[in-house]
């Protein structure tokens, strides 16, 4: 069951307008815990301490401050700071259609679906719209604005629905070549090896073979406590790091096993 | 984008936008900003070793905007030296040691000008290795001000047994350094004393020097921020450049050459220029080198 | 070299292990502020304070809990979070090969890289080489921050990426977002192929930019022209004048300055 309607808008490009409603696609769950005073378990709760009176401040004696120098600030106030909100209207703004092919996945951040919007207006667009992405193997850039937030993404049709990616910034992106890593010299021989111990253990992606063991472990680990039981405290394992003069032999290991 | 990569030590560096002009009313491109750098570095390195690095980046040019950064950038190469320094609440920030020369000049294709380091070693973030006396001029004073104020400290610490050094802010001012390296002093001790000399110079030297920091009493008059002092406090670290209009740096002065110079009564004659910086240190040598060894007790503390 | 990445630990496939640390492959390019105290402006940090004792708690004072029932809590050490999984809290185990191509980017979290630890860096390399000429890409679970995820590492221009994923039941079906039977006329899907064909573009994302940003640091600009920043105030700008033996030996010698002057 999907969730509920997170936002209202519509896709605009040429002479065509298709208004739409947006819903979260994913959906996490998580254990929760609260950080508690040791000795009598009361919730804490987290505050602003002032560094010098070691009390809380409350939030009207707080001001944001940006820091140009060592411990000086520039003093920003609530209005200055909406004065840089973005405009907010309900379009989402194609600027062009790219093949799906180039646009890297690293840049693909939280994705929603886009349910037709049957209120007013036809949907009749959000059909053809889906057909023709799909079709043509391609995807919309856009952008739009939502809660006084800019944000740049990709239309993208999957099956029968129509699904907004967020993109990340080309800027945000990590460039490889800052790591500084090293070439190393690997021999024809080791390459192949590799090659045919990576063939061996290939298997077609099927999600719904993995669970989220480390979830369930945690839940049984509570109920035991809560039991009464007592559980045992495991150390972390850490594997022997291969050296480099036996990889080649391990590799051979390797695949004698699996094969 | 225009990159270029070289090898260094075995270590493949990527640099960008060496034509970049950073410097544009004066023409220093980052190219001639990374060859100062390499040719200072020997001076340099040994003040800026296992120190807590804070980069004031510069990446459209000393009139743009900078960015002023303590963390270690996390997209850095695998062989740039870190520590991690514990904070206030809790989380440690990881910060760059500027440890060897591939990892200054990394630092500088970052168009980080300038370099500024703590008055503690990032192992020991709470024991500053010195003292320093941060003489900045007011409006109307300058740094001629600024010398003749230095050289008065310079006696008034050598009466009290105290061996000091001077170098150029690079800027307007002068920084006056005393040399400490002991394991027991504190940032306690160091603030206490600069506190009271300061004091006392204003005492004596009233419409020459204030300890205060109100603008109305810098007026006319060098100040002496002795609250520099701190463990949270970074200096602009010896040999590095200025993001001004000229490219200067911050660069050591002989106590016989500032009195000279102070008597010509022309402020830019204190001030060093990058290319005279790498000759003068290549002829003399480091005069800041005292600094990192010189072991002196703060007395009457 | 202290701890750079987020994770430091083994990343294996087969008998091979490669030590590796996980470094972020996204720097968010928002402008941070710090809060200050209004009046002052000193820094603000946050800590966790007790409602029913009004202090701060330090942090060997603080557990985590579970709540099973309003009020009552399951507490748990940080050793015992780290030995749900033991095995899966220091090693990524690639146990099989995939193509992406299969995987829907629906499942895409979040990226890092991974990058070699002191004496991997031969392994690491071939691991990068050979998936890269297989055209395959490693999926394992490991557990980061008492969360386990299963990842896909790929060989990504000379490095190792990771991709987290999403579970598949923490996708939300689509069957209900979906349209009903709807027919679509042949004139309006001819129309709409022709507008979108005249804006197919070759995909340049340096093209797009966070304007709120460039606002931000436009207003932050103007501001730093206008007046100074400011800054908390000294500790002890009062205070006396020192420690009266200092301030006796000072006294002394400035006099003998003043004289030889």
């Amino acid at each position: 069951m999907p969730g509920g309607t997170l936002w209202k808008g519509y896709i605009h490009f040429g002479d065509t307008d298709v208004p739409v409603k947006l819903h979260a696609a994913i959906k996490e769950e998580r254990i929760q815990f609260h950080l508690l005073h040791k000795h009598d378990q009361v919730k804490l709760r987290q505050q602003m301490i002032c560094a010098y009176e070691k009390q809380p401040v409350p939030t009207e004696e707080q001001s944001k401050g940006f820091e140009v120098e060592d411990g000086k600030y520039i003093i920003v106030n609530p209005e200055e700071l909406e004065q840089t909100d973005p405009e907010s209207n309900r379009m989402i703004e194609v600027h062009e259609f790219v093949k799906t092919a180039q646009i890297d996945p690293i840049l693909l951040d939280r994705v929603y679906y886009l349910e037709p919007d049957m209120a007013g207006i036809q949907g009749k667009g959000y059909d053809a719209f889906v057909k023709a992405l799909k079709e043509m193997d391609v995807e919309g850039i856009c952008t739009w604005t939502m809660r006084k937030r800019s944000y740049f993404g990709a239309l993208q049709a999957r099956g029968k629905v129509l699904r907004l990616s967020t993109l990340r910034y080309a800027d945000e992106v990590v460039p490889v070549e800052s790591l500084g890593l090293q070439e190393a010299l690997l021999s024809e021989k080791e390459l192949k090896i590799a090659g045919d111990l990576i063939n061996q253990l290939a298997a077609s992606f099927e999600p719904r073979k993995f669970e989220n063991e480390h979830q369930k472990k945690l839940q049984d680990m509570i109920e035991k406590k809560a039991r009464g039981e007592k559980i045992a405290v495991l150390a972390p394992k850490r594997l022997k790091p291969t050296e480099s003069d036996e990889l080649l032999q391990v590799l051979e290991a390797s695949l004698r096993k699996v094969a | 984008m225009n990159r270029t990569f070289i090898e260094m030590a075995g270590r493949r560096l990527p640099l960008s936008n060496l034509e970049k002009d950073l410097y544009p009313s004066y023409g220093f491109t980052k190219a001639q900003i990374l060859e100062y750098y390499r040719g200072i570095a020997p001076f340099m390195l040994p003040h800026l070793k296992d120190r807590a690095l804070t980069f004031k980046r510069y990446p459209d040019g000393v009139d743009k905007d900078f960015f002023f950064e303590k963390r270690c950038p996390g997209h850095r190469p695998v062989w740039v030296n870190t520590a991690e320094i514990p904070q206030d609440d809790g989380e440690p920030m990881i910060v760059c040691l500027v440890n060897d020369l591939e990892t200054l000049i990394w630092a500088e294709n970052l168009a980080s000008l300038e370099l500024h380091v703590p008055l503690a070693r990032a192992g020991s973030p709470q024991t500053p290795d010195s003292m320093v006396f941060d003489l900045d001029p007011g409006d109307e004073a300058s740094i001629l001000d600024c010398a003749r104020v230095a050289l008065i400290l310079r006696d008034l610490l050598s009466q009290i047994g105290l061996v000091s050094y001077v170098k150029t802010s690079g800027q307007k001012g002068l920084h006056v350094l005393v040399p400490l390296n002991r394991k027991d002093t504190t940032f306690e001790d160091t603030k206490t004393f600069s506190k009271t000399v300061a004091g006392i110079m204003q005492k004596h030297y009233a419409d020459l020097v204030t300890a205060k920091m109100t603008k109305q009493e810098r007026k006319g008059r060098v100040f002496i921020n002795w609250s520099q002092n701190d463990a949270s406090k970074t200096m602009v670290c010896v040999y590095s450049l200025r993001a001004r209009k000229k490219p200067f740096v911050s660069f050591p002065l002989e106590w016989g050459e500032l009195e000279n110079l102070a008597g010509l009564g022309d402020p830019e004659r204190l001030q060093v220029m990058h290319s005279e910086a790498v000759s003068r240190a290549e002829k003399k040598g480091d005069l800041f080198e005292e600094m990192l060894v010189k072991e002196q007790k703060l007395p009457h503390l | 070299m202290a701890l750079q990445g987020i994770w430091s630990g083994t990343i294996s496939f087969s008998l091979v292990a490669i030590p590796v640390q996980l470094v972020k492959a996204i720097e968010a390019g928002q402008v941070s502020f710090h809060l200050l105290h209004s009046k002052d402006y000193s820094r603000l940090s946050r800590r966790m304070f007790c409602p029913e004792e009004k202090t701060m708690v330090p942090p060997d004072e603080i557990i985590r809990g579970y709540e099973i029932v309003p009020g009552k809590f399951i507490l748990m050490t940080d050793e015992e979070l780290e030995s749900v999984s033991p095995e899966r809290s220091r090693t990524i185990e690639i146990v099989e090969f995939i193509d992406m191509k299969e995987v829907d980017p629906i499942y895409y979290d979040h990226p890092y890289y991974l990058v070699p630890s002191k004496g991997g860096e031969k392994a690491y390399q071939l691991l990068v080489e050979v998936m890269r000429r297989t055209n395959k890409a490693g999926l394992a679970k490991f557990v980061l921050a008492e969360r386990e995820y299963l990842v896909a590492v790929t060989s990504r221009e000379g490095a190792l990426a990771l991709t987290t994923l999403h579970y598949n039941d923490e996708i939300l079906p689509d069957a209900d977002i979906a349209p009903k039977k709807g027919k679509i006329e042949a004139e309006e899907e001819s129309r709409m192929k022709k507008s979108i064909e005249q804006m197919i573009e070759n995909f340049n994302p340096g093209k797009y930019s966070d304007g709120r940003r460039k606002k931000l640091l436009d207003l932050l600009a103007a501001k730093v022209k206008e007046k100074a920043p400011v800054e908390a105030p000294a500790v002890e700008e009062e205070g006396g004048e020192g420690p009266a033996d200092l301030v006796a030996a000072l006294e002394e010698s400035m006099r003998k300055v003043k004289e030889n002057r």
